[in-house]
């Protein structure tokens, strides 16, 4: 990938997010949008945009009062609003 | 208008593109990342790539300031590590580097 090839003139110690985004594949992670939405779902897969193949994935809306969306099955993330990714993330538990 | 900066201009022609942020030197440090829709974290930063996509550990979101907060302290939450997306970083600075100062832009009531 473009991306990798870029990094030789970096330390090559540093922990590169897309591989860390990577190991994850197949375990739960947590991804927070742009707006107020968060996404918990089982990672299957992503591509150079980081749009995401999510299975068994929860949606939650955080306005109001923590509304939740439990959809099976796989979803199609689009990358282009994705700000975080925390990996074995469980979502907004307590809120 | 007529200081646009050309390839032939000073180095000669840059055929591969460089970043023009070097996160080299704060790494192992505390950053603080705005994001696009008004999202905060706050995280030691652990990597990076050229797309300027993050890793931070021991990161911190800072939830978005309300009536409440201004008077109690903002809130935050632990997020643990995080990978951040470059795509939609505004800004990145080290934590050590602010300060919160008082509204400098009030007018006072006539």
């Amino acid at each position: 990938m473009a991306a990798n090839n870029n990094n030789t003139a970096a330390n090559p110690s540093t922990l590169l997010p897309l591989e860390l985004v990577d190991k994850c594949i197949g375990s739960r992670m947590h991804m927070t949008m742009n707006n107020d939405r968060e996404i918990v779902g089982v990672l299957l897969g992503f591509d150079d945009f980081v749009n995401m193949v999510l299975e068994d994935v929860t949606e939650y809306e955080n306005t109001p009062e923590g509304r939740r969306v439990t959809k099976l099955d796989q979803i199609l993330l689009s990358g282009k609003n994705i700000t975080m990714m925390v990996p074995g993330g469980e979502g907004p538990v307590g809120q | 208008m007529s200081e646009v900066r050309k390839p032939q201009d000073k180095k000669g022609p840059h055929k591969k593109k460089e970043s023009i942020l070097d996160l080299a030197p704060y790494l192992e440090k505390r950053m603080r990342v705005k994001f696009n829709g008004g999202r905060e974290a706050s995280g030691i930063l652990k990597g990076y790539d050229a797309l300027l996509n993050l890793v931070l550990d021991g990161a911190t979101e800072y939830l978005k300031e309300t009536e409440e907060t201004l008077k109690s302290g903002q809130k935050t939450r632990p997020l643990g590590l995080v990978v951040c997306r470059g795509t939609n970083i505004v800004t990145i600075c080290p934590q050590d580097g602010i300060e919160q100062i008082a509204n400098p832009f009030l007018q006072p009531d006539q």
